[in-house]
């Protein structure tokens, strides 16, 4: 597989840390090389959060370059929005388009963007999905980001056997079948 | 066997190499960035003794003791931390090591989350301590271990410095076993370990020579590491993640990785100085190793090409690289600008601290801030916060502030508000302080946020945690507390009844004295509420946002089918059920659901 550089955007409380944990070892088992950020600040909900994965022979940086994105995992669609000026062009977009308003819409200040999906359509390859509504459908929206996962994982060349021990390894117990199932779901999508 | 090869961040890596070392004793403060380095070894290493201590300078005092006793031992906390704990420090690095001993400070170039971006590796030279500064999670671990083995061989306390993306980043470690050691005990001549007069004077030479042996030492330390390009044209010295940083540029230039920034392999540098036309330094934050080299007389630049502040991304060093003539075209585009709507951090659902801070809105008095998550009422939408300096800081200046407007006729009710955590961090001594010439018209309030934990690193505790969870060991009683030091007007409230606490807080206010309240709810995202969520019934709802003023994250006016109006609503799945809402709106409109 040639690197792959995957940003992740979202909301904090949103579960962010444990994706990136989740795709650096499904990258580590398949034999990668691999380095990744993780948001950098407070442990509050409700600011905006995002990391990184780069994926590949050998990585020097944690750090994705300028527009060298290959994949941008939305885990809501107004902070995949933010950060797709990092993306290269024709790259994955795959968004949860379930919206989290930030305080400035909240208070009425300003709108939340209505054209989102259409913006980012118009230069990269955009993927949108209602997961947490779909994950609610499996058993509880907490596998939301799962499914995001299982929808990129046919972009990167990591095995399934791989993904489902990586699952299983970083997920509590009594979630591993749900887990399973919103990634099936996602990859079969 | 093969050895196991797994992906650890910074900090996790640094917890691992404490355990790989034989480490003993480790203790901490919870601070942004180095959080984790406590948090792993609680979660995954038996062996090691671990505490987050109440503030920085205890945990550094803790992990003195051990190193005392002749056990490896490590202190870890954010930049600012060791200014708390620079006082032990300053004088401990005067005495004999025994047991080898590493501080890890973690800085924060960018200050992604910090209040202010001092270079720690500043302190690390003033201190007389050698410094290691990794580039990754495997020099993480690695350092760690030569930190403590250096540290027991040349007698000298080690410092790991670490900046904040590396303790967040993950790359591959290689797992070692741990060194099993016992310890000597402390029977040291007293002359090594009580610093004062006249046992200091000698202590001044051991220093300024322990720290010339490790120089002699760097000259072939492995850690430093020469990497010959083609071009003999510029020579990079740098260290740290900026290395891996400028390494993706891909360059054929040849590179000084420095693994130990202080004391430098001088001699080395000098030779290598001769071969090269130029000498550029890289690093982050303040010319540290260049001004080291250019007080050695070695001619070099740097930060005439790289900023002073922030990060060195790829692309920065790249800019710099540029203008310093060392390459002649640019890689790497400019991201697309993006514009659209910016996101604040807010308190949580169901956090306690807003209904204190709405109060405190509507209260329109000033407000002396201090460090939790608290200091979100700076921002927008609240702004209900007009300083915040340092840990423990409300207290005193509360009272300056308080003194000197009085003393020129321009008194003002004023507020201080600080959490449980930073109150027994640092506060205390500004409370005791208080009750030096309390003076009739001082009206000053301080509301300590008793929310049982240190919310704003992810729920450690804190001295007061023993009342709101059973199995942590602390449970100092707040009120009887500050009953005993003396103050006698204190108020207990529930901050989840609204009205109630509105009316003792403006009250509290009014009383032209010092009056201390004390809030009694726990932090939303440790302690759970698990409560049935709220809603809005369109049909009462008068549009007039009180709710939405709360600034709680489900709650956002919307469109109803046949309402003209606007109407506010909530989001069942964030809600937690606190109530709060339901407590402003003046008409009844939210309502708990079954």
């Amino acid at each position: 597989m040639i690197n792959k550089n995957i940003i992740l955007a979202g909301v904090g409380g949103q579960g962010l840390v444990l994706t990136t944990k989740l795709i650096c070892e499904a990258a580590l088992k398949a034999g990668y090389d691999v380095k990744s950020n993780d948001v950098i600040g407070l442990a509050q909900r409700g600011g905006r959060v995002w990391g990184s994965v780069r994926i590949g022979k050998k990585v020097y940086s944690p750090n994705i370059p300028p527009k060298s994105g290959d994949i941008l995992l939305a885990l809501e669609p107004l902070e995949g929005l933010r950060w797709s000026g990092i993306l290269k062009e024709k790259a994955k977009v795959i968004i949860n388009i379930s919206k989290i308003p930030p305080a400035h819409v909240m208070a009425e200040k300003e709108k939340y963007p209505g054209d989102i999906e259409e913006r980012l359509s118009k230069k990269y390859d955009v993927i949108t999905i209602n997961a947490t509504d779909e994950g609610k459908l499996l058993g509880t929206p907490k596998v939301a980001n799962t499914i995001l996962v299982g929808i990129m994982a046919k972009y990167l060349d990591i095995p399934m056997d791989i993904w489902e021990e990586a699952i299983k390894e970083n997920v509590p117990s009594k979630y591993i079948d749900t887990n399973m199932k919103a990634f099936k779901k996602g990859y079969d999508m | 066997m093969k050895t196991k090869e797994v992906v650890l961040t910074g900090n996790q890596a640094i917890a691992r190499g404490f355990y790989e070392a034989g480490g003993l004793v480790a203790a901490s403060y919870p601070g942004s960035p180095t959080v984790d380095i406590m948090e792993s070894i609680k979660r995954n290493y038996d062996e090691i003794y671990s505490e987050f201590s109440t503030n920085e300078k205890v945990a550094l005092e803790v992990a003195i003791g051990a190193s005392f006793a002749g056990a490896r031992a490590m202190a870890s906390m954010k930049h600012v931390g060791v200014n708390i704990a620079a006082d032990p420090l300053m004088t401990f690095t005067q005495t004999k090591i025994n047991g080898g001993f590493l501080l890890v400070t973690g800085d924060d170039p960018g200050m992604s989350s910090s209040q202010n971006e001092q270079d720690n590796r500043i302190i690390g030279k003033f201190a007389n301590m050698a410094i290691l500064d990794p580039s990754n999670s495997q020099e993480a671990k690695d350092f760690t271990k030569i930190a403590f083995s250096l540290s027991e061989e040349y007698s000298t306390p080690f410092m790991l410095r670490i900046t904040s993306r590396l303790c967040h980043s993950r790359s591959k470690v290689k797992l070692e076993k741990r060194e099993e050691r016992d310890i000597t005990g402390f029977n040291g001549d007293l002359s090594d370990y009580c610093m004062v007069p006249p046992n200091t004077y000698k202590k001044q030479y051991v220093m300024k020579d322990r720290i010339e042996k490790l120089k002699q030492a760097a000259e072939n330390m492995d850690i430093n590491i020469l990497e010959e390009g083609n071009n003999k044209d510029v020579l990079i010295i740098t260290s740290g993640l900026v290395y891996n940083n400028l390494k993706e540029l891909g360059l054929d230039i040849s590179i000084y990785k420095l693994g130990m920034v202080y004391p430098l392999p001088i001699e080395k540098i000098k030779q290598l100085a001769k071969e090269y036309s130029k000498v550029i330094v890289i690093e982050e934050m303040m010319p540290f190793i260049e001004n080291e080299l250019k007080i050695n007389g070695i001619d070099c630049e740097g930060k005439k090409y790289f900023s002073f502040t922030g990060e060195l991304s790829t692309e920065d060093i790249e800019k710099g690289l540029f203008s310093a003539g060392v390459i002649d075209k640019l890689k790497y585009k400019e991201n697309d600008e993006v514009k659209t709507v910016q996101r604040l951090p807010m308190f949580c659902s169901g956090c306690p601290h807003r209904p204190v801070f709405d109060i405190l809105k509507k209260s329109r008095k000033k407000v002396i801030g201090d460090i939790g998550c608290y200091s979100l009422a700076a921002l927008y939408p609240l702004e209900v916060l007009d300083t915040i300096i340092s840990m423990g800081a409300s207290i005193g200046i509360l009272k300056g502030m308080t003194k000197a407007l009085n003393m020129k006729d321009k008194g003002e009710p004023l507020v201080a508000v600080i959490g449980d955590g930073t109150f027994f961090h640092s506060g205390m001594p500004g409370m005791v302080n208080m009750l030096h010439q309390m003076e009739d018209g001082e009206n000053m309030t301080i509301i300590i946020l008793n929310n049982g934990t240190t919310a704003m690193t992810g729920g450690q505790h804190t001295a007061s945690s023993g009342s709101y969870a059973e199995e942590d060991d602390m449970n100092v009683n707040m009120v009887k507390l500050i009953n005993s030091m003396g103050f006698d007007r204190v108020k207990v409230v529930d901050q989840f009844k609204y009205k109630e606490a509105k009316n003792i807080i403006n009250e509290e206010i009014k009383y032209p004295g010092l009056s201390i309240v004390i809030t009694t709810r726990p932090c939303a995202l440790k302690f759970k509420i698990k409560e049935t969520h709220f809603y809005v019934d369109p049909k009462i709802c008068i549009g007039c946002r009180s709710c939405v003023k709360t600034n709680c994250p489900p709650i956002l006016m919307k469109e109803y089918e046949g309402f003209d109006k606007l109407k506010s609503s909530i989001n069942s799945d964030m809600c937690v059920g606190c109530s709060v809402c339901a407590q402003v709106c003046p008409v009844g409109a939210i309502k708990r659901s079954e």
